[in-house]
């Protein structure tokens, strides 16, 4: 408003002085030329003048005024509704000749807001899905079991999973990035992706076994290492899997030894049975007696091999589930008593006293009859087996009614099992070598009741044994009330 | 003077067996059912020759050979071993153990007379030669 002003006061000012001349100009014509009758006319020439100047200038001002009202107050309602508009006057006064360039610099400005606002939008999607994309990663590689890390070009640790965390013990702060050596104290694995980023390209991925003590057990990684390339040959990172390989690795080994333990176990039969054939073959047996005692060690050979295969393949079938376990309401004593049956014959060729104290019929288990059978069958033939001539074998079941459990114990006064041998004794194919001349056997028995007993039915099997004294094996499983 | 061979296994009919072999051929044999004791009849019969087993109770077959090996007494004694192992013995075990030959469960007795033989002539050469 003050410019506008002063504008005004200028023109005023410029008038005056246009009038002024006027006036000087006219009273020197007349002195020069008229005389003294034109002394009046110059003042009522420069009212006149001045008057008309005046009114012209006050119109003319008018004008530029209002326009300058309507071009501010729409450029204000432009300012306030943040809308480009066009600059319109009612008049075709002055100042359209400013509006006209006003006019296409508006309709520039408002062209180019727009694109930016649509190349804004396009950006928020962008990012967006960007920010959906590293928030699914993430949570993809949150989810793996593996132990995960991420380092960039410069070893700094960008990503870790919750599985990484725990297992090399540091927590990850993304916002602050330290170099690996500053964070996992476990020395291989920084040597590792060290290597394998300054590597780079020649080798994009590796695999490497190593063991890292967890908790105090040591546990077997197989750690994958793979370079993260960037553009033009460069090393954006690296990748490191860190996979838990303890359980296959231990699975492999229990495998191995049991293949090789079968091995030698069914080897051990089968070299009699070649041996006395080779020998029939070569005319050895130089008499008939010696015939039928060859012929009758290969039979009870090929027996023994017979039962071992036999052995092996019950344990192995009910192992692995495809045994189906058969759970019906059964009385222990009576499975009890006809495996007694049985072995009461065994018993007497050793002239071994065989003893029971049997709990009444009535209580009954949740089990499979043949299983149990089995597995009171393998204790008791062991206690026979184990004990010397003479000796006494004592089998008893009782009803504990308070812990609802049916106990059976088999109990011998045979040779013992050495302190040392006891926590293996269910392992398969161990056998007590202080006791392996008083018995052939497969090392199988004990391990396949641990396994009908504890795994299949849920129950408990204990041993309590002195050397030279003798052993009790007891299992208990609940009975149904 | 026949030649005796101490025979040491845990299987009662494979002792039997080599040990019928052997005799008939004109040999004179001696058991043992483990190691130990095969150990003790080294040390006190002096064999001209030991057939052991791989695996036996108190001492095995390798221990047993490692310990002949280390007894001035006994140094001499050639072994052979039979063994059931699913895998093989390495040449230098078998030379730490002094092993004239190793033979794979199921054998052959006529086999193992053979080794016996062989190296007991082997022997008895050396013997003269010496003399």
């Amino acid at each position: 408003m003050t410019t506008v002003r002063r504008l005004g006061i200028a023109s005023v000012l410029l008038v005056a002085f246009g009038a002024s001349i006027a006036y000087y100009a006219t009273t020197l014509a007349l002195r020069n030329g008229h005389g003294e009758s034109a002394q009046n006319v110059p003042w009522v020439a420069l009212v006149f003048i001045a008057a008309l100047a005046a009114g012209g200038v006050m119109a003319f001002w008018k004008t530029v005024q209002r326009d300058i009202n309507t071009i501010s107050s729409q450029m204000d309602t432009m300012a306030k509704t943040g809308k480009i508009g066009l600059v319109m006057l009612e008049s075709t006064g002055e100042l359209n000749q400013i509006v006209k360039p006003l006019n296409e610099f508006l309709t520039m400005i408002r062209r180019q807001t727009e694109d930016l606002r649509v190349e804004n939008r396009e950006l928020q999607i962008q990012f967006r899905v960007a920010a959906a994309e590293k928030h699914n990663t993430e949570a993809i590689i949150f989810s793996i079991s593996d132990a995960v890390i991420v380092t960039n070009r410069f070893d700094e640790l960008i990503l870790a999973n919750e599985a990484a965390e725990k297992l090399l013990g540091f927590k990850l702060t993304p916002s602050l990035r330290k170099n690996i050596d500053q964070i996992i104290s476990n020395g291989t694995l920084v040597r590792l992706i060290r290597e394998t980023r300054s590597n780079g390209r020649n080798i994009t991925r590796k695999v490497v076994e190593h063991c890292i003590d967890q908790k105090g057990s040591p546990r077997t990684f197989n750690i994958t290492l793979s370079c993260v390339a960037a553009p033009a040959d460069e090393v954006s990172g690296v990748v490191a899997v860190l996979h838990d390989v303890t359980r296959e690795k231990e699975i492999a080994r229990i495998k191995t030894d049991f293949v090789s333990n079968v091995s030698h176990e069914l080897k051990t039969p089968l070299s009699s049975i070649k041996a006395y054939i080779e020998m029939l073959l070569d005319g050895e047996a130089q008499d008939e007696k010696t015939t039928k005692e060859f012929y009758e060690i290969i039979s009870f050979e090929t027996d023994r091999l017979h039962r071992l295969i036999e052995n092996i393949l019950n344990i192995s079938r009910i192992e692995s589930g495809v045994v189906k376990v058969v759970r019906e309401p059964i009385s222990l004593t009576s499975v009890v008593k006809q495996v007694l049956d049985v072995a009461v014959i065994q018993a007497k060729s050793k002239n071994i006293r065989l003893t029971d104290s049997l709990a009444p019929v009535y209580y009954q288990i949740e089990a499979d009859r043949d299983m149990i059978y089995q597995a009171v069958l393998n204790l008791l033939s062991n206690a026979i087996k184990y004990t010397p001539e003479d000796g006494s074998v004592n089998v008893t079941v009782n009803v504990d009614e308070r812990r609802k459990v049916a106990v059976c114990e088999v109990s011998d006064t045979g040779a013992g099992i050495p302190v040392d041998d006891l926590p293996k004794i269910f392992d398969k194919f161990y056998r007590v070598r202080a006791n392996e001349k008083m018995a052939k056997g497969t090392g199988l028995g004990l391990a396949l009741v641990k396994h009908i007993v504890e795994t299949v039915h849920d129950g408990k099997l204990t041993v309590t044994s002195e050397e030279g004294k003798g052993s009790t094996f007891a299992f208990e499983l609940p009975i149904i009330v | 003077m026949s030649k005796r061979i101490l025979v040491a296994d845990d299987e009662a009919h494979i002792l039997h067996v080599v040990s019928m072999k052997l005799k008939n051929a004109g040999y004179e044999v001696l058991t043992a059912v483990d190691g130990e004791e095969a150990l003790e009849l080294c040390l006190s019969e002096q064999p001209d020759l030991l057939i052991t087993d791989y695996q036996m109770p108190y001492l095995t077959g390798m221990e047993l050979c490692l310990k002949l090996r280390s007894d001035e007494k006994t140094k001499a004694i050639p072994a052979i071993m039979l063994t059931a192992r699913g895998f093989d013995i390495e040449p230098q075990e078998m030379i730490d153990a002094g092993l004239a030959a190793v033979l794979a469960k199921p054998f052959s007795p006529r086999e193992v007379l053979e080794k016996v033989s062989g190296l007991l002539n082997e022997n008895q050469a050396a013997h003269n030669e010496s003399e």
